[in-house]
């Protein structure tokens, strides 16, 4: 099957300011893709590119297989889209605004926003402006997930919402990819999408600098470590180990960061008392960092791929 | 209700509607309420003390019949100082207003195409513009006994009403277009102010000045005014011209938002 969104060495300059510089992206159907990068990175950009908010200034861009441009309204009934800013008039109520959306997509059950305003605790009959900018920010998901459309476009979407709230927005996410839906959000922080995608794109100053799979990252993350012993120990056994990152020891305390396989660390571990031990869940941002921060090599593997 | 962006939008409409049509016909009713008085000789005699010119300049000629009366004052001034400041307002907000504040993309992220989104919010700004006229029109018949006002007719009252419709159905269409050509409300507005007060003045006084005839010929106000519907009833010419020119101004504004970025 096709692509649901691919776009080649796109770019979008705004008078003199880039916007995209030759952006490389490839969606497959069924896939949760997390669109990731710092601010100003042209995530936005390309999102709206896609909506045919905004045209790009050269390059290419497909989206179900079709030119945004030209798809025009009938590829737009087939998208669900999140706004980054999500702004709607404040004198209606969320019941009014999402029945009319719904019935510029041809309708929406009426049993279906509300089984979805239930899971998110949204409540459909205050007038918005009223509302918290959480609780509009539901009414955008709401929006973006009620026609169950082929492919959900969505930018920052978990911006302004609880915890609790982000983990049904998750489920939702979940139960979206595995009606066969496609998946495509955007987020400044990693940890926002890592639970849900499977794939992470990672653009900086408008280009793709590295696409992996989330549980190759995570495999590749560095986790911090820190270990109490019994008695002083010393510094030699193991700093020379593999994958053993900024090793220090103060005493009977042993802090490192470990970037591979656990295996030396551990048979180094034996041969000492060991009073306690803590390893990090994989941290991930750490490893975003690194792409964002001072992978010009990277970005140059990239594009040479 | 709210199947369409044309049925949301004139709902969405609805409150400063209400004030829109309370001063409009507020405004028609108080100058009509004082034509008996300014129908008097001694007021008559008042009035022609003043310079021609600076008559002329204000709109205030022909002051002593009724129709010539509401023609200098209602339909003269105020009535379409009001009618083109709602004009510029709601044709300003239908696109340049929604994309400044940010709605607009959600709009267009749906299956509404540019074209339909503008030809919608322009039928749904004249939806106002034809009730609050109406309003006009019933207002005046409601007093036109104690204002002395009657012999101006039904049918020639309602033509003044659509002509002040129209105008400002033409002011709507140039904000609008503007507004969509640009993105910019400002735009919006700067155009309307720049048109309505340049029309007005060259109507007025175009044709006494040298070289500035051409102003009269062109300014809107004179398709409103020149044919005095309120003396020879509904002027189909006139009234297809500023139709016509509505038309090229929303067609060529909505051209070119169909072919720009929408801001952020």
């Amino acid at each position: 099957m096709a692509d649901m969104i691919r776009t080649n060495a796109l770019t979008k300059r705004y008078g003199r300011r880039r916007g995209l510089a030759g952006l490389d992206l490839e969606v497959r159907p069924g896939e949760v893709y997390g669109f990731l990068g710092p601010n100003g990175a042209g995530k936005t950009t390309t999102i709206r590119i896609l909506l045919d908010l905004i045209r790009p200034t050269s390059g290419e861009v497909v989206v179900l297989g079709e030119t945004p441009r030209l798809g025009g309204p009938a590829l737009r009934r087939r998208i669900g889209y999140l706004p980054g800013d999500f702004v709607v008039g404040g004198a209606q109520s969320a019941r009014q605004l999402l029945t009319h959306l719904g019935h510029l997509r041809g309708g929406v059950a009426a049993a279906r926003i509300e089984a979805l305003a239930e899971r998110l605790d949204l409540d459909l009959d205050s007038r918005i402006g009223s509302l918290s900018k959480g609780n509009r920010q539901k009414i955008g998901v709401v929006q973006a997930f009620m026609h169950t459309p082929e492919l959900l476009v969505m930018d920052e979407p978990t911006a302004g919402l609880d915890p609790l709230v982000q983990q049904t927005f998750l489920e939702l996410v979940a139960e979206a990819r595995t009606a066969g839906q496609t998946v495509f959000m955007s987020s400044h922080v990693l940890g926002e999408v890592q639970r849900s995608a499977d794939r992470v794109g990672i653009v900086r100053e408008g280009r793709m600098v590295a696409v992996e799979a989330v549980d190759t990252l995570r495999s590749r993350a560095v986790r911090r470590v820190e270990v109490t012993f019994d008695a002083p120990v010393p510094v030699d056994a193991f700093a020379g180990l593999p994958d053993l990152l900024d090793v220090e020891v103060e005493g009977t305390m042993l802090r490192a960061r470990l970037a591979g396989r656990a295996d030396p660390l551990v048979k180094a571990l034996a041969r000492f008392g060991v009073e306690s031990i803590s390893i990090e869940e994989p941290d991930l941002e750490e490893l975003f960092y690194v792409y964002y921060a001072g992978s010009e090599a990277g970005s140059e593997a990239t594009d040479a791929a | 209700m709210l199947r369409s962006v044309f049925t949301k939008t004139v709902w969405d409409q609805r409150r400063g509607l209400l004030a829109w049509v309370v001063g409009i016909t507020g405004v028609g009713v108080l100058y009509a309420a004082f034509y008996p008085s300014i129908n008097s000789p001694q007021m008559q005699q008042a009035l022609e003390a003043y310079p021609k010119g600076l008559l002329e300049a204000i709109g205030m000629t022909d002051v002593g019949t009724a129709a010539g009366y509401l023609g200098s004052t209602t339909f003269g001034l105020l009535g379409p100082a009001l009618i083109i400041v709602m004009a510029a307002a709601l044709g300003s907000s239908a696109i340049a207003g929604d994309e400044e504040s940010g709605r607009l993309d959600l709009t267009l992220a749906h299956p509404v195409s540019r074209w339909s989104l503008a030809l919608q919010r322009f039928c749904a700004l004249l939806v106002p513009m034809v009730l609050s006229s109406l309003a006009l029109w019933l207002a005046l018949l409601a007093i036109s006994g104690p204002a002395q006002i009657g012999s101006i007719g039904p049918a020639n009252m309602l033509a003044g009403s659509l002509h002040l419709a129209m105008l400002g159905i033409v002011f709507g269409a140039l904000a609008l277009a503007v507004g969509a050509a640009t993105g910019s409300r400002g735009m919006a507005y700067g155009a309307v102010a720049i048109v309505a007060v340049v029309g007005y003045f060259g109507n007025n006084l175009g044709p006494t000045i040298s070289g500035l005839g051409w102003l009269h010929d062109v300014s809107p106000f004179r398709f409103y005014a020149a044919g005095q519907p309120l003396q020879h009833g509904l002027q189909p010419g006139d009234l297809l011209v500023l139709a016509v020119i509505s038309g090229v101004l929303v067609l060529a504004g909505t051209y070119r938002f169909d072919r720009r970025d929408l801001a952020v």
